[in-house]
């Protein structure tokens, strides 16, 4: 009796709300990774970044966390017909010259308001843009829709953010958190910095762990060394050595 | 049978008139049911349709889906009959039984047997045909054209050809309207923007639903509301990309709905399509798999750019 009560509350809701405002975990496809090239693809336990789901890089200003995304970029604009970025303001065309993207494919959504920008991230996750990159806050109440329409399109969505809010927090599926440990010094000029990346949240795969990333600056022609701007591992420890900790996974 | 002629048999008899609007409606979505199954789709007010299935790659699995669909449009299995033309189709039709199919291959052999009373002929015509001892197809066809001609008139020839199995009728093609709307009216006026919203989300499906089996994509979009007292509001727009989906459509109507200040409560509302876009000038996800939806995001962004101006899209390329 309460299972027939059941169905009947889970049709009513998918009438009410849509087919995609409830699923059942037996009916979601597994998470397809997409191989992003990046020490990340280890961290996210499925080799890539996951399609379709909200990916969060969290962390304090210069922590690497937008050089890693902006590297990401570069490599969907090469991959994909469309990577669009949904820019908050803070979005500069320049810093991602470094990474060699391809113009052709890379559109960029200047959202004067945080609910401009949840419509135009819902919009495009629907319509299947590949790879958005979401530098801008968005209202709760499109979290949803782009979460939706981002899993229907298996849509690459990457959030950069200082903090999240709850509700980001919440609606992402995999977090990491960057932390700078030390910046790189090499003949009294600032090249680097490290990083300390750490895997906060993991809903498509069981293992949480950290990593250490070695972020270089681009330092122009006048290099001392072959310096290119770019993301390298560091001292990459494997997933197994990090000290277990309390499951940060919902 | 003339009413006329039904009421004199039966003066008891309380006669109820066809209400044809809801037949044009059934007709209508029956056809759009249908459409995408085959070139050529006729359906017809008493509850046949026809699907002419020369030409089509696979057409067991045009058959199949043509019974699920009527299945699920009327409720009830449909009979279905497979012939070499309409006339032999409607009668092996009419001998299978629900959701089974008829297959004829030879249509004389198949006819003959049948009551001539199944040809499309007047009452008068079909008793003469009784009392030259016609009772059969068969019958009917064993005797030459010109002779029934000389009895029936051209109905004669034609009741002889349709009998011998030679289908002198073709299948006359449904035709979609270029437009296509959906509407509902509220019992009782609408103030909540949620319930709107809810059942403007639902028209939109419908209207996808539609616009799916047609292979067609709205060039124009135009929403009115109804009120109890006053004049209606309504607000169209011209988009440059055909919307097509359900979160296209919903998408826009969506938006308006939400920033809509309407004057009073609302007892209709109305989603029109007044302009489509013929089928095949848009595929959608031609190329599954990789960039298919390039189409649909740049869509996407041409939409946005009609909501907040077009220096919200940038390009750097």
């Amino acid at each position: 009796m309460q299972e027939v009560a059941l169905e009947s509350a889970i049709n009513s809701i998918r009438v009410r709300f849509g087919s995609q405002a409830l699923t059942r975990a037996a009916e979601l496809p597994p998470p397809q990774p997409w191989p992003s090239g990046s020490p990340l693809d280890r961290l996210t336990g499925i080799g890539g970044i996951p399609r379709g789901r909200l990916s969060l890089f969290t962390g304090a200003g210069t922590s690497g966390k937008l050089t890693l995304a902006l590297e990401l970029l570069a490599r969907a604009t090469r991959e994909f017909a469309h990577a669009v970025v949904i820019d908050g303001g803070g979005f500069d065309l320049s810093s991602l010259d470094s990474f060699s993207p391809e113009q052709g494919p890379l559109t960029i959504v200047r959202a004067p308001a945080p609910e401009t920008a949840g419509e135009a991230t819902a919009m495009l996750a629907r319509a299947g843009a590949r790879f958005l990159l979401v530098m801008s806050d968005v209202p709760e109440h499109w979290l949803g829709p782009i979460e939706s329409g981002a899993n229907r399109s298996g849509t690459v969505l990457v959030g950069v953010v200082e903090s999240p809010g709850r509700a980001l927090a919440h609606a992402s599926s995999f977090s990491v958190a960057f932390a700078r440990t030390e910046w790189i010094w090499e003949r009294g000029l600032l090249v680097g910095l490290r990083v300390a990346v750490r895997c906060t949240k993991n809903r498509v795969a069981p293992p949480l762990g950290e990593t250490e990333l070695e972020v270089r600056y681009p330092l122009g022609p006048r290099t001392l060394r072959d310096f290119s701007a770019g993301v390298v591992e560091a001292s990459p420890r494997d997933i197994a050595e990090v000290r277990p900790r309390a499951s940060a996974a919902v | 049978m003339a009413l006329r002629q039904a009421e004199h048999l039966c003066p008891q008899a309380v006669f109820v008139l066809p209400d044809e609007e809801a037949v044009i409606r059934i007709r209508e979505l029956l056809s759009t049911a249908l459409y995408d199954l085959a070139p050529t789709v006729e359906v017809r007010d008493e509850g046949i349709a026809w699907l002419d299935l020369d030409g089509v790659v696979h057409p067991g699995e045009a058959i199949r889906e043509m019974r699920r669909r009527l299945l699920k449009a009327i409720g009830r299995e449909p009979r279905l009959g497979l012939a070499p033309g309409p006339f032999s189709a409607r009668l092996a039709a009419s001998s299978a039984r629900p959701g089974r199919l008829m297959r004829v291959e030879d249509a004389r052999v198949f006819l003959a047997p049948h009551p001539s009373r199944a040809l499309p002929l007047e009452v008068e015509q079909l008793e003469r045909l009784d009392l030259l001892g016609l009772r059969t197809l068969g019958a009917v066809a064993a005797i030459g054209p010109r002779e029934l001609e000389s009895q029936l008139g051209r109905e004669g020839r034609h009741a002889v050809l349709l009998a011998r199995g030679l289908e002198p009728d073709a299948i006359s093609a449904w035709r979609p309207p270029m437009f296509t709307s959906a509407h509902r009216q509220f019992g009782e006026p609408v103030e909540d923007r949620e319930a709107l919203l809810f059942v403007a989300r639902a028209l939109c499906g419908d209207l996808a639903e539609e616009l799916g089996l047609r292979g067609a994509g709205a060039k124009h979009l135009r929403v009115r509301l109804g009120f109890e007292a006053s004049e209606g509001e309504q607000r169209e727009s011209v988009v440059r990309h055909p919307l097509s989906s359900q979160a296209e459509l919903f998408g826009l109507v969506g938006a308006w709905i939400k920033e809509w200040q309407p004057r009073a409560a609302i007892t209709e509302l109305w989603i029109e399509l007044p302009v489509l876009e013929g089928a095949g000038r848009r595929q959608l996800r031609l190329w599954a798999g990789s960039d298919g939806s390039s189409d649909e995001v740049i869509a996407a962004l041409e939409r946005l750019q009609e909501r907040f101006g077009d220096e919200v899209v940038w390009k750097p390329a």
